[in-house]
């Protein structure tokens, strides 16, 4: 699996695909978040923007390959294995971007709540949004998992429902990424930063069952 | 292999609703064994190929028995962001390969295909038969226990061609099994020990062509210790033996398959002594690859 997470690595690195869902996490963040606003508002701003690009990332890596390359992996360890390496080099790529964005913004942001009354130490802050951002990050992965090869192979279909699961994972009650990210706009208004690992386990339990459906169905459903 | 690769009563269609491309397929590929499939256009030979190679999963029937396998499909293209050394280093550890052996394979792998001059070469920079070169190395790197071939000669040059026919031979030699497909009617001519044809959806085992050898034959004249009988490896992968005098034989080998047979006898316990190697007498061309 070593082997196959770092031939993925390495072809999502140097194919530049990253570049346009990064540098649009960047705009979206330039925009939402500016220094000195109260930090739990910005980290809950920061996770729900990643969702949409863990998926993005994740439709990257799936459809990175050509179909004959992608075979010749699939023949040597399994198409079900290939396609989770590609599944998850995305979802850590996402985590990576994460963590960054999460501490970036947690440097720069007020170490308080809104109004600027109650004091939300930094630490406590960054604790808070991590397992938020793992969250979103996680069901992101979970969305552009099942909304790709071998579900929806048309880009048609792909991308439409990709959007409008990720928009929906982020807003529908009952989401684990909303739940996570609610968390911390209300603890922004109140001034004290929850632990959305209830969020993050749910996430967790989500993805597992999304990626290990659509390892299962890659040799049912292709080429 | 530890196992055969057995197909059982395998059928595969795509989509629900889709007509059947295979149906009722049995099928059983032993170690060290050469088998050939062969089918008009759009028979259904590819789906087949992808069903042994375990890309697929078969919609009713059942597939059993996990050689390690290697695939080379039939065009390969380059649009991949890597050197050819590059990619064919990944491939290696995919394979199973730690990096520095596999880096070592891909430049002997690369050499022996006549294309070490592109080992820096970024793939979308490659020619057709260049990146065909890169896929065929990508599946010979990791030593497969099950090769599937699906017109992998298709766009390589003719000293490639024969190459790969060796290669073919010594997977075969060395208790891999080889599956492949190939237009070309001459492709390894007599060294097949099955042919199959896909027709209706259906397999049908070929019994005219796989007992008489079709191509020319090298004749090699060997002779061994006093009353010693031919290595079984050796005689297996010779056309045609004929003891001319006690302990001396005269063998008729298929072009891609001489290395295989010479190595056999010389690395043999007591080692055996080539008295003489003949190109085919009737074949004014020593180029077994070239097509009509």
């Amino acid at each position: 699996m070593t082997a196959l997470l770092r031939y993925q690595a390495d072809l999502l690195l140097r194919s530049q695909r990253w570049l346009p869902p990064v540098i649009l996490y960047a705009a979206f963040l330039g925009i939402g978040v500016q220094s000195g606003q109260p930090v739990l508002d910005s980290l809950g701003y920061t996770a729900a923007g990643l969702l949409p690009v863990a998926a993005w990332l994740v439709r990257i890596c799936v459809t990175g390959e050509p179909d004959a390359a992608r075979a010749c992996v699939a023949a040597a360890r399994g198409p079900a294995r290939a396609h989770l390496a590609c599944l998850l080099t995305a979802l850590l790529a996402s985590v990576a971007l994460g963590v960054v964005a999460t501490v970036v913004v947690t440097l720069i942001s007020d170490p308080a709540s809104n109004g600027h009354q109650i004091r939300v130490p930094l630490l406590r802050a960054a604790a808070a949004g991590l397992p938020a951002t793992l969250t979103c990050a996680l069901l992101g992965a979970a969305v552009g998992a099942l909304t790709n090869r071998p579900l929806l192979r048309s880009t048609g279909r792909a991308v439409p429902a990709m959007l409008l699961g990720a928009l929906l994972a982020v807003v529908l009650t009952g989401s684990p990424a909303q739940a996570a990210v609610s968390g911390l706009v209300s603890g922004s208004r109140t001034g004290r930063a929850p632990l959305p690992l209830l969020p993050a386990a749910g996430a967790t339990l989500l993805t597992a069952v999304a990626f290990a459906v659509a390892a299962r169905l890659t040799a049912r459903r292709s080429p | 292999m530890q196992h055969d690769l057995r197909l059982t009563a395998v059928g595969r269609r795509y989509g629900i609703r889709g007509p059947w491309v295979l149906r009722g397929v049995d099928l059983t590929v032993t170690p060290g064994t050469l088998t050939r499939i062969e089918g008009a256009n759009g028979t259904g030979k590819s789906t087949l190929l992808r069903l042994l190679a375990r890309l697929d999963a078969p919609t009713e029937g059942r597939v059993t028995g996990r050689p390690r396998t290697a695939f080379v499909p039939e065009r390969f293209p380059s649009a991949l962001p890597f050197t050819a050394l590059g990619y064919l280093t990944h491939l290696g550890t995919v394979h199973g390969l730690s990096r520095g052996t596999a880096r070592r394979a891909a430049g002997s792998w690369l050499e022996r295909f006549g294309a070490a001059a592109y080992a820096g070469t970024p793939m979308a920079q490659l020619s057709k038969g260049s990146s065909q070169k890169v896929a065929v190395a990508q599946a010979l790197l990791g030593d497969p226990e099950l090769l599937v071939l699906d017109e992998a000669w298709t766009g390589l040059d003719a000293a490639a061609r024969a190459e790969l026919e060796r290669a073919v031979a010594e997977r075969t030699a060395a208790g891999g099994a080889v599956v492949f497909v190939d237009h070309d009617p001459r492709r390894l001519a007599g060294a097949p020990e099955a042919t199959y044809t896909v027709l209706d959806g259906g397999l049908e085992l070929r019994t005219d062509s796989g007992s008489s050898p079709a191509g020319p034959l090298t004749l090699v004249t060997v002779r061994g210790p006093a009353g010693g009988q031919l290595p079984p490896d050796a005689a297996r992968a010779a056309a045609s033996a004929e003891e001319t005098a006690p302990g001396t034989y005269r063998l008729g080998i298929a072009a891609s398959h001489s290395d295989v047979v010479l190595r056999t006898l010389l690395t043999a316990r007591p080692p055996w002594h080539v008295v003489s190697v003949a190109p085919p007498p009737d074949d004014p061309a020593p180029n077994p690859g070239s097509r009509p």
